[in-house]
């Protein structure tokens, strides 16, 4: 077992002090930005989920002159090949009251009920593992209905993943902000201690301490403080998320999917504490030795 | 029972030497000039002086707390001004010293400023709690193994500070004065421990102004004066078993 014991006066200077209160400002922030992404990353697994392994194939009304026969016909058509392809595990026709349902909300009822050339919306679900690529189910569909648009989704969910990668992005800039502030900081704190243990340090010194013993003193002392600090940080991260939590709570369901604080969700912050005690730790260590090296 | 020096190793090698050593400070006059000196294994001296003839640069010469302005300074066959940085815990292990502030260390207690020495070369420590207590019992502080230095006396820091410097059985123990806070029983008890470490091998240097100290006991003297050393005989022959007998007076 690591002897916590030490012959520096450490823990009544001004270092001590500081180092945990650093430590938990820099655990509070990263958890927060690890967190963000994490959440926002299961936000987005969700709407993939609901998204991915359906397709919309649409197919536009002909001119208003047209007969109803004619639509139906290219739809049924649409439907046929659509069935013939393997990887094709369900295919559905919206009735129009759905599509005047979806329409609604944007052009009213009234309008909704109008004669407006609505197209025919055809639900496509793929089997798992398809390996059927989007083009071939395009050619297989255009082939009998040259004008039918069809949608992935890819599009819309592409711009959100530019915003995750946004995030996620950003969370590492914070990371490296944080970590960068730490390890300065630290270097600072224990330059001030050195210089406030000038004395003590160099009576080690002249019965026979090596560098290595003084270092060792310091780092054990940061690594208790960064241990405190890195409790607080977290639990400080722990109330805001959870605050955070209950307010998300009441955001129309459907839109978040349920973002649930489990077990697995601490492993990142725990590990990014772990981290910054580590770095802590070993910037004391380093820095003493450096700072030693320079004393007779 | 006269206390002789050991004669010289046989290889010649001198525990302490001077090699044409001068130190000065910054700008200033030379403190110490063109110093030579070799010192055999086993050897107990007296460092005498006026006040600011150099005896405490001297001796920090000796425990590495300042390196010469010119010439070498060698400890057990060791060029100290050519070793490597890493390799002086090492020649410092094997150098005790009673510093004249004492250099106690303010937080830590008695028992823990004794250990200190045998903590930084890693002993175990029932070995320290062996040789510190028997160490502390010797120089009469048993009572305050767990006393903060700012609760003892004058003389009672001086004697952790000495079981400091000897705990680990140094080589050569250097002491700036280290009965100057202690009545003359006490005197005699801790020069008794120096002269018990000297027979196991030990050199000694003792820097004093006692010179009733120096006449006392039949150790050859190194007189600095004007910046410059002189080794001068003993200025007794040493009765031994006169101060034997007042030494262990106290434990009758």
């Amino acid at each position: 077992m690591i002897s916590l014991r030490t012959d520096l006066p450490l823990g009544g200077d001004s270092a001590s002090r500081f180092i945990p209160w650093l430590v938990a400002i820099m655990i509070f922030l990263g958890t927060l930005a690890v967190s963000g992404v994490s959440v926002f990353d299961t936000i987005l697994s969700g709407w993939s989920r609901a998204v991915t392994g359906t397709v919309t194939v649409q197919i536009p009304a002909l001119p208003a002159d047209s007969e109803q026969e004619a639509n139906q016909a290219r739809t049924d058509r649409a439907v046929i090949a659509l069935t013939d392809l393997p990887s094709v595990e369900g295919v559905r026709v919206l009735a129009h009251s759905e599509i005047d349902a979806l329409l609604a909300p944007w052009l009213g009822e009234a309008a909704a009920a109008s004669d407006l050339p609505l197209p025919d919306l055809i639900d496509v679900t793929l089997g798992d593992g398809s390996t059927t690529s989007i083009e071939e189910l395009r050619s297989a569909v255009t082939t009998v209905v040259p004008d039918a648009i069809i949608d992935d989704h890819r599009r819309w969910f592409e711009h959100l993943i530019d915003l995750t990668e946004g995030f996620r992005l950003l969370a590492i800039g914070v990371a490296l902000v944080v970590t960068t502030a730490l390890a300065l900081t630290i270097v600072y704190a224990t330059r001030a201690s050195l210089a406030e243990f000038r004395e003590v340090i160099s009576v080690l010194h002249l019965i026979g301490a090596r560098d290595v013993y003084v270092a060792t003193q310091f780092a054990k002392r940061t690594l208790i403080a960064a241990l405190k600090g890195s409790a607080g940080g977290l639990i400080a991260g722990a109330l805001a998320l959870f605050a955070i939590g209950l307010l998300a709570r009441n955001v129309e369901s459907g839109f978040l999917p349920d973002i649930e604080l489990t077990l697995g969700f601490w492993v990142l912050p725990l590990l990014v504490s772990l981290f910054a005690t580590t770095l802590a730790m070993v910037t004391a260590f380093t820095t003493v030795l450096s700072t030693l090296r320079s004393m007779v | 029972m006269k206390i002789f020096n050991p004669p010289e190793t046989p290889d010649g090698t001198a525990a302490v030497e001077l090699k044409n050593v001068s130190l000065r400070y910054d700008d200033g006059p030379d403190v110490l000039s063109a110093l030579n000196l070799a010192l055999p294994p086993g050897s107990f001296h007296f460092l005498t002086g006026p006040s600011g003839a150099g005896k405490t640069s001297l001796l920090k010469l000796l425990y590495l707390a300042q390196r010469p302005t010119m010439g070498s300074v060698h400890l057990f066959g060791t060029d100290l001004t050519a070793a490597a940085r890493r390799s002086l815990p090492a020649i410092r292990r094997k150098v005790g010293v009673v510093f004249q502030d004492f250099r106690l260390l303010d937080h830590l207690s008695v028992f823990d400023n004794v250990a200190l020495p045998l903590r930084v070369a890693a002993a175990a420590e029932p070995e320290i709690k062996s040789n510190v207590t028997e160490l502390l019992s010797w120089v009469g502080l048993d009572d305050f193994m767990d006393a903060k230095p700012a609760v003892l006396s004058g003389g009672q820091k001086q004697r952790v500070a000495i079981a400091r410097a000897v705990v680990n059985r140094p080589r050569l123990i250097l002491a700036d004065e280290p009965t100057g806070s202690v009545d003359d029983v006490i005197a005699m008890r801790l020069m008794q421990l120096f002269i018990e470490l000297n027979k196991l091998g030990s050199n000694i240097i003792i820097a004093t102004h006692n010179e009733q100290l120096v006449a006392r006991f039949g150790y050859s003297r190194l007189a600095l004066a004007d910046s410059a050393l002189t080794e001068l005989p003993p200025l007794s022959d040493g009765n031994a078993a006169e101060y034997d007998q007042t030494i262990n007076e106290p434990q009758a």
